[in-house]
């Protein structure tokens, strides 16, 4: 029952994306967001198994890659209507998976770590030498020119994403609230004592590997049409690898919302760097936020919140409570999208714009840190966050003096006006007693 | 007398060039409280580990309820009804104590042909069972906030809920001060007045011996006394395996 009130709200919110995004009628737009909604897929698959069984995927774009090229093979034969394809992808990864996870379960952290990234080699081997699918030259995909019901390709692509996301959120967040989900805590929490307590650890542990398999090579189905022409170093992209691990891991690795959390920010993020820096940043981007992460915040940004509420908000949700947490989660996406919107700035040649950039930058840093403070009731992180905003009000009136296109104005008297309430909003008693009282006496919102 | 409970006949384990279990009999009666101590090393972990299915003895028979359990993994032997305690309580930590409670319910008791436990009734027997062991108040904390003794209730706890009809504890007290040893052997002995076959394996003689009323003695991996635990503390071999000549 509360699975099928999450599917229709879930459906809901997906229509909602769709319909907003038909409205903008961009077709970048579209071609960014099918990026975001392919590295939702991705993160969630992956933390199917590393979130909630505790195995460490390495191989994730091997899997990609294999939905990749099902496409490219049954093209090549016969032309597929594309969720047949997703369909056809989906049911090859998962059997893979099967497979990689009978070969390699019965190796625990690093070696199973290391077993899966062996996979991947093996895989971009047999497709490099396999000519049938291209081999390394890598093969054509042509597009059909029109599509029905929609105006472009492109948002056909964007709205199967979308339904692949949805189904694969909806079967995470199923999984973790049924016994399959309880099975898998307990591999990943103790392999041996779940066994003793009559958990068929063999078998869970391949149905999370097929699972997991099986959404990854949804997400690469599509793919082909997507980009026009696949070659085996594309779909093996160290990218696939890389952010299936770091969305998770940086979003929350505990429950489903973790890996869509960080796939929206760091997709997004990408997406902007692309455009204001180079592509090529985006990778160094997602590992010096994960190695920020995974020293000082373990559980992701979806922990952080839920440590900062089970403290100050143990017995109920408090309202007062809840606006902390939109005045952190603003500050840390505002410190993120600040460090890669300013990082073009600084490198300009232009000294005036270079200044501006530094003093952006870090403003960001001082965001991120003071939304990690709050979120830890951390004393000092009033000081710092009521600096930050203080700080923000006379940065952005600059800005709205460089630039006056009624766009940057009203998005810059949006960032005013949020400043100023959380500015008036962290001076009240009940913020202060929150933040003053020592650890000891247990800081409960007031 | 009837079949035993459990029986086992010429089991033998050896890691490499050591012989940890040699030639091994033994028979646990349905009811009976047993006590099983032997110095470090003489294999008694080596025999649980073997009995419950983590370890494959090479040689020899394990038979529960008449049954061969040749072949059979941890988790089968669990559902069959054979349950264990960890010599250091190995809880899921990231789960709450009555979630940890939740797991066995779910996998070894829900898949026994003919029960089907609705979602309230495994709520009431997680209440229930920590209840017993005296954790109700704890339910929605995490392992993390217990004592020592409080975890090794919980171990306990986790094993009952798998409705067993064998429970081994694997040193259930190491490392408690007194008043909690008399609170676990207390709790043993209500679970054994409940119908179910206790076997202890303990090196505190005192618990022990307020425990067992068959008491048997390993060591080197071999069987040197079986019987009242008044006439095997006396037996010259025991005495010699324990304090040397």
């Amino acid at each position: 029952m509360r699975n099928l009130s999450f599917a229709l709200i879930a459906t809901v919110v997906a229509a909602f994306v769709f319909a907003g995004a038909r409205a903008v009628n961009s077709d970048y737009l579209f071609f960014a967001g099918y990026t975001v909604l392919q590295f939702v897929v991705l993160a969630t698959a992956w933390n199917i198994l590393g979130g909630y069984t505790g195995y460490v995927n390495f191989g994730s774009a091997a899997f990609f890659a294999l939905g990749v090229y099902t496409t490219v093979f049954f093209t090549k034969l016969y032309p597929l209507p594309i969720p047949l394809l997703v369909v056809i992808g989906g049911v090859v990864s998962g059997l893979v998976g099967v497979g990689m996870g009978y070969l390699t379960l019965r190796l625990r952290g690093a070696f199973f770590a290391i077993a899966t990234l062996a996979l991947a080699v093996v895989l971009q081997t047999l497709i490099v030498n396999w000519h049938f699918v291209g081999g390394s030259r890598g093969a054509y995909v042509i597009r059909p020119a029109s599509v029905a019901f929609l105006d472009s390709y492109i948002q056909y692509l964007f709205l199967i994403m979308l339904t692949v996301a949805v189904i694969a959120l909806i079967a995470a967040r199923a999984i973790e609230r049924s016994s399959l989900g309880y099975g898998f805590a307990a591999i990943r929490d103790d392999e041996l004592a779940a066994e003793a307590l009559g958990v068929p650890t063999l078998k869970l542990k391949l149905i999370a590997t097929a699972l997991s398999g099986a959404f990854m090579g949804m997400a690469g189905a599509p793919f082909p049409y997507y980009i026009g022409y696949v070659q085996p170093a594309t779909a093996f992209g160290l990218e696939y690898a890389v952010n299936s691990i770091a969305m998770p891991m940086i979003g929350g690795t505990g429950s489903w919302i973790g890996p869509l959390v960080g796939a929206i920010l760091l997709g997004s993020l990408q997406q902007i760097a692309t455009v204001t820096i180079s592509s090529a940043v985006n990778l160094l981007l997602v590992g010096l936020l994960l190695v920020a992460f995974v020293m000082v915040a373990p559980n992701g940004f979806v922990g952080l919140i839920r440590e900062f509420l089970l403290i100050a908000a143990p017995s109920r949700l408090n309202a007062r409570a809840v606006i902390i947490v939109m005045i952190a989660t603003y500050c840390f996406v505002g410190g993120i999208l600040g460090i890669v919107l300013n990082l073009s700035a600084v490198m300009a040649p232009n000294s005036v714009l270079a200044a501006i950039g530094a003093t952006g930058l870090i403003l960001a840093v001082f965001n991120l840190v003071s939304a990690y403070g709050l979120l830890k009731l951390q004393s000092w992180s009033l000081v710092l966050t009521t600096i930050a905003f203080a700080i923000w009000i006379p940065f952005s009136a600059f800005y709205l003096w460089l630039d006056y296109a009624p766009t940057s104005v009203a998005f810059r008297a949006v960032v005013i006006v949020i400043a100023l309430v959380a500015l008036y909003y962290l001076q009240t008693q009940h913020v202060k007693l929150l933040y003053r009282t020592p650890l000891s006496e247990g800081r409960v919102m007031p | 007398m009837s079949t035993p409970l459990l029986e086992v006949t010429g089991l033998s384990k050896r890691f490499g060039g050591f012989v940890a279990l040699e030639n091994l009999d033994l028979a646990i009666h349905s009811g009976e409280r047993v006590g099983l101590i032997g110095p470090n090393g003489s294999g008694k972990s080596t025999l649980v580990n073997c009995l419950c299915g983590t370890l494959i003895n090479e040689t020899g028979t394990v038979r529960f309820e008449d049954r061969n359990l040749a072949g059979l993994t941890a988790h089968a032997r669990t559902r069959l009804g054979m349950a264990r305690s960890f010599q250091l309580p190995r809880p899921f930590f990231s789960m709450t104590i009555a979630d940890n409670i939740r797991v066995p319910l779910i996998y070894a008791v829900n898949s026994r042909p003919g029960v089907r436990l609705s979602e309230s009734e495994i709520g009431e027997r997680c209440i229930a069972l920590l209840d017993l062991v005296g954790l109700k108040d704890k339910a929605s904390q995490r392992p993390v906030d217990l004592t020592q003794v409080e975890m090794r209730k919980l171990e306990l706890a986790r094993a009952m809920a798998v409705e067993p009809k064998l429970l081994i504890a694997d040193e259930a007290m190491a490392g408690l001060s007194g008043v909690e040893v008399h609170d676990i052997v207390t709790l043993l002995i209500k679970l054994n007045e409940r119908g179910v076959t206790v076997v202890l394996i303990e090196h505190i003689m005192r618990a022990v011996m307020q425990f067992s009323q068959r008491l048997i003695v390993l060591v080197s991996g071999k069987k040197i006394a079986d019987g009242r635990p008044d006439d095997v503390i006396r037996d010259p071999e025991v005495v010699r395996a324990y304090l040397g000549q």
